[in-house]
């Protein structure tokens, strides 16, 4: 990796960020309708609806609208939310927690399980194990998500009153940290283990292929030939797949966020997912501007950071013509 | 669950309501009895019916699919409670482009729409077909509003008496020849909302069985609202929510509405219908007013610029646990008297939990528009005057007593509005409450202008406070309703409004607060205790609600 190829790869990363801005301001405007035309209430005349349009600067020329636009997504500052008026930012932090609860524990424990199994069909191949595998990671990876939640939802919060129906905490809160950390934990426990369920299917699908090929590999023939123990030839072959899980694994973050909305919505969390779908629902500009904007600059950031750690794991991989 | 069951159900649980209502008159109420109120943020509806299943929730309000209806119906830990309610839904007709031109095809389509059948196959009977601009529980509405007035073959006659008549394909043709254009009904997407979809076809099928060429065109809500507005259609369905009056008729069919951003998206202009519209819209008196309604009604029938389809029946489900429930045939059981009355069953005191389908994003009462935030400041502010849950007409809530004069013509035409309040109250705090503060709240919007208030005071000409319990408010023009305008509006506490430095940035549920005073000081049933972003809205008992009982004091 050299200091040119990092420059170009930072430009052109900036060139899609650019483009997205852009986009995002362009696509929302040009949509009919906005926040104040789709009121319907005899109550509130035209003068009314014209009155609500200056509040939120909506009667400003387009191109005074993408220069306040452009300036509050490069200072961080979005301005007030059309539907709450509360900043975006402050919206956005307060939702942050149940998202990254959610996300990030059911990333780490479908990944975990995913690569796990996917080894140990790998291993285990043309046996039941490998078996059970890969029909269990066909099964759960295929379902609509919304259906597996809602099903769950109705056995284990319903039929067997194990987990709430509902939220991150009680109503009253218990009192003291601890007790508020467990209720919060049993709260979010079913849509973290929901969500891990649909999504470990397809990292143990992927592994086992990663890992077949890999202990079929020459390296590995030669490792087991030359009287290594079965563990340490695993470990070799698995370092030889670290690369493209490292790969996906950047890659899956930025569909986090957006794989959040249906899971927010089925156990009504209040998360970043359904800000985002409350936003577009309500033409809420300035929310669903930085939302996407956002998620832009975390895939943007994601992509860059894989293809700069796919080089480091990696040492057979350089880039910019340099070699060793 | 069959139409005629459903229909004996709402007799049912109309009368049952009417009967535990019988027996309380109003006026005698004290409470609430109940010292908290946890209101229950729950976004997905099929996590909503199961909490109530579950005995999570005590109150689950405005419940519409039919599938749920009928599964709480069958739960023996709760009791569903029905009443006509204030939606309604209409085939929208684009008055200004043939056919659709001639009120004598608009009528013809009328009469072509099943209602029956949609009001079975869609809503299992939980609706009922209307022939009216104004939802049946209101009392302006004509007695006959109702009336399923299917009967294709009475609108073929119709249109071939007047020369429309059905080429060889069986399309129907003007009287100079030219063939009707294939049409399209504008629907929300069926992802969006499934039944109104499906209620499109259900109607295309009704017309086209009459020789009228319609086909649906799913869209995007708010593209479908943006060509409502250009007049781009030729039909369209659409439902909204009416008010208890008939004033809003004016907002929908006068010709004046029909600019952008107006209510007039039929486009319909008839100097007849524009004329009673404008005294029903600035009758002077109660009489008057209803002349005009009855007038303005009339010509509806006669014109039918748009197509009455049918209006939804308000279901709620409310806990076993709980006693005293307040219902009439005109509101289902989660009202605010309900909240007034209700005491557990077993006599053991607790909260009470209600849902709250969305979350009040937006607590500053002048900025907050969505309904979830006023299901929660409604409990907290209150208004001049109520409204009498058994003939939804005004009632006496701060001011005990009004009087409305007018005076002058022309331009010096002013209507006077004069509201007693009432002595000995209150605000949570524990400060009085006089006319000082009432006028203050009146000064304060027509100053500021908040959107939601705005057509409210517009016409505002003085509020004065003569004395602690007398407001004086002075109108511009003539017109009975404003009455209900100014008599409407929450009351804010004079102190608190002389505080308020941004009325647009106040965030009242901030500590740190520097746009305004920190909290919510109102005079309503409840105070607010806590609210947890996505999770929860607690609130307790105001201490000083002017109907608490002198023992709960």
């Amino acid at each position: 990796m050299n200091g040119r190829w990092l420059l170009r790869r930072i430009l052109s990363s900036l060139f899609v960020l650019a483009a997205v801005l852009v986009l995002n301001f362009l696509l929302f405007r040009l949509m009919p309708g906005d926040a104040v035309s789709t009121i319907i209430d005899p109550s509130f005349s035209p003068e009314a609806k014209a009155n609500l349009r200056a509040l939120y600067g909506l009667d400003r020329p387009l191109w005074e609208q993408f220069v306040i636009y452009v300036r509050q997504m490069l200072t961080f500052r979005f301005g007030l939310s059309f539907l709450s008026r509360k900043p975006v930012w402050d919206e956005l932090l307060s939702r942050l927690p149940v998202t990254l609860t959610l996300t990030v524990s059911s990333m780490a424990i479908s990944a975990a399980l995913g690569i796990w199994l996917g080894v140990k069909a790998a291993v285990e191949r043309g046996k039941l194990a490998e078996r059970l595998v890969l029909r269990a990671g066909a099964v759960t990876s295929s379902f609509p998500g919304f259906f597996v939640q809602l099903v769950l939802l109705m056995l284990f919060a319903r039929a067997l009153p194990i987990f709430p129906l509902r939220g991150t905490l009680s109503v009253p809160p218990p009192d003291g940290f601890f007790n508020v950390l467990l209720d919060y934990g049993w709260h979010m426990a079913l849509p973290v283990i929901s969500l891990s369920l649909m999504g470990f299917g397809g990292w143990a699908l992927y592994v086992r292929n990663l890992m077949v090929r890999a202990l079929n590999e020459d390296f590995a023939l030669m490792a087991r030939a030359r009287g290594l123990s079965r563990r340490r030839v695993l470990w070799h072959a698995f370092r030889t797949i670290l690369p493209p899980i490292l790969t996906i694994f950047l890659m899956s973050i930025p569909g986090l966020v957006s794989g959040a909305v249906i899971t927010e919505s089925v156990f009504s969390l209040h998360g970043i997912g359904t800000f985002l779908l409350e936003a577009i629902s309500g033409s809420d500009y300035p929310s669903a501007g930085a939302s996407f904007y956002l998620l832009a600059l975390i895939t943007v950031s994601c992509n860059l950071l894989a293809d700069v750690a796919y080089g480091l794991v990696d040492p057979r991989v350089r880039v910019g013509g340099e070699s060793r | 669950m069959t139409a005629a069951l459903a229909a004996l159900l709402l007799s049912l649980g109309a009368a049952a309501g009417a009967d535990e209502a019988a027996g309380i008159d109003i006026n005698k109420i004290r409470g609430p009895k109940i010292r908290e109120l946890s209101m229950l943020i729950i976004t997905n509806p099929d996590a909503q019916i199961m909490a109530a299943e579950a005995g999570e929730l005590d109150v689950l309000g405005d419940i519409t699919r039919p599938s749920d209806i009928d599964r709480l119906s069958g739960s023996k830990e709760l009791t569903l409670s029905l009443a006509r309610g204030m939606h309604a839904f209409f085939l929208l007709l684009n008055n200004e482009a043939f056919p659709w031109d001639d009120p004598v095809v608009r009528r013809a389509a009328a009469m072509s729409i099943d209602r029956g059948s949609i009001v079975r196959m869609i809503f299992s009977g939980y609706c009922e077909p209307i022939n009216s601009w104004l939802p049946p529980v209101s009392p302006w509405a004509l007695a006959n509003s109702t009336q399923d007035i299917y009967d294709p073959e009475a609108a073929r006659k119709l249109l071939s008496d007047n020369g429309y008549l059905p080429d060889i394909a069986g399309r129907l043709t003007a009287p100079d020849g030219r063939p009707f254009p294939t049409m399209k009904i504008l629907t929300p997407l069926a992802r969006m909302a499934p039944t109104t979809a499906e209620l499109a076809e259900l109607i295309a099928d009704s017309l086209n069985a009459v020789g009228f060429p319609v086909e649906t065109e799913p869209m995007d809500f708010s593209t479908m609202i943006a060509r409502l507005d250009r007049k781009e259609y030729m039909l369209a369905v659409l439902a909204w929510s009416m008010g208890r009056n008939p004033d809003s008729l004016y907002s929908f069919y006068h010709s004046e509405m029909n600019v952008e951003g107006g209510y007039n998206m039929t486009g319909i202009s008839d100097p007849r219908l524009d004329g009673a519209l404008k005294r029903l819209r600035f009758a002077p008196d109660r009489k008057s007013a209803e002349t005009a309604s009855e007038e303005a009604q009339r010509l509806l029938l006669e014109l039918m610029p748009s197509v009455p389809v049918y209006s939804r029946i308000s279901v709620a489900a409310i806990s076993n646990k709980w006693k005293n429930i307040f219902t009439t045939d005109k509101i289902t059981a989660d009202n605010i008297w309900t909240l007034l009355t209700a005491e557990p069953r077993d006599g053991k005191m607790r909260p009470m939990t209600m849902l709250l389908p969305e979350e009040p994003r937006n607590l500053n009462p002048f900025t907050a528009s969505s309904a979830y935030s006023w299901q929660v400041l409604g409990m907290i502010y209150e208004s001049l005057l109520g409204t009498n849950p058994y003939t939804l007409e005004n009632m006496p809530a701060i001011a005990e007593s009004w009087e409305v004069r007018t005076a002058g013509s022309g331009e010096s035409a002013h209507t006077e509005l004069i509201f007693t309040i009432k002595r000995g109250l209150r605000w949570s705090d524990g400060s009085p409450l006089t006319a000082r503060d009432a006028a203050a709240s009146i000064g304060f919007i027509k100053e500021n202008k908040p959107p939601r208030f705005f057509d409210s005071v517009k016409n505002v000409r003085s509020a004065e406070a003569a004395g602690d319990h007398t407001l004086r408010v002075v109108m511009n023009g003539v017109s009975y309703w404003y009455l209900d305008n100014i008599a409407g509006l929450p009351c804010f506490p004079e102190k608190t409004l002389a505080e308020i430095k941004d009325w647009q940035s106040w965030t009242p549920l901030d500590e740190k607060e520097t746009h305004g005073p920190a909290g919510l000081l109102g005079s309503g049933p409840f105070t607010l205790k806590s609210y947890r972003a996505g999770e929860y809205v607690l609130m307790e008992r105001n201490p000083h609600y002017r109907l608490l009982g002198e023992e709960a004091k």
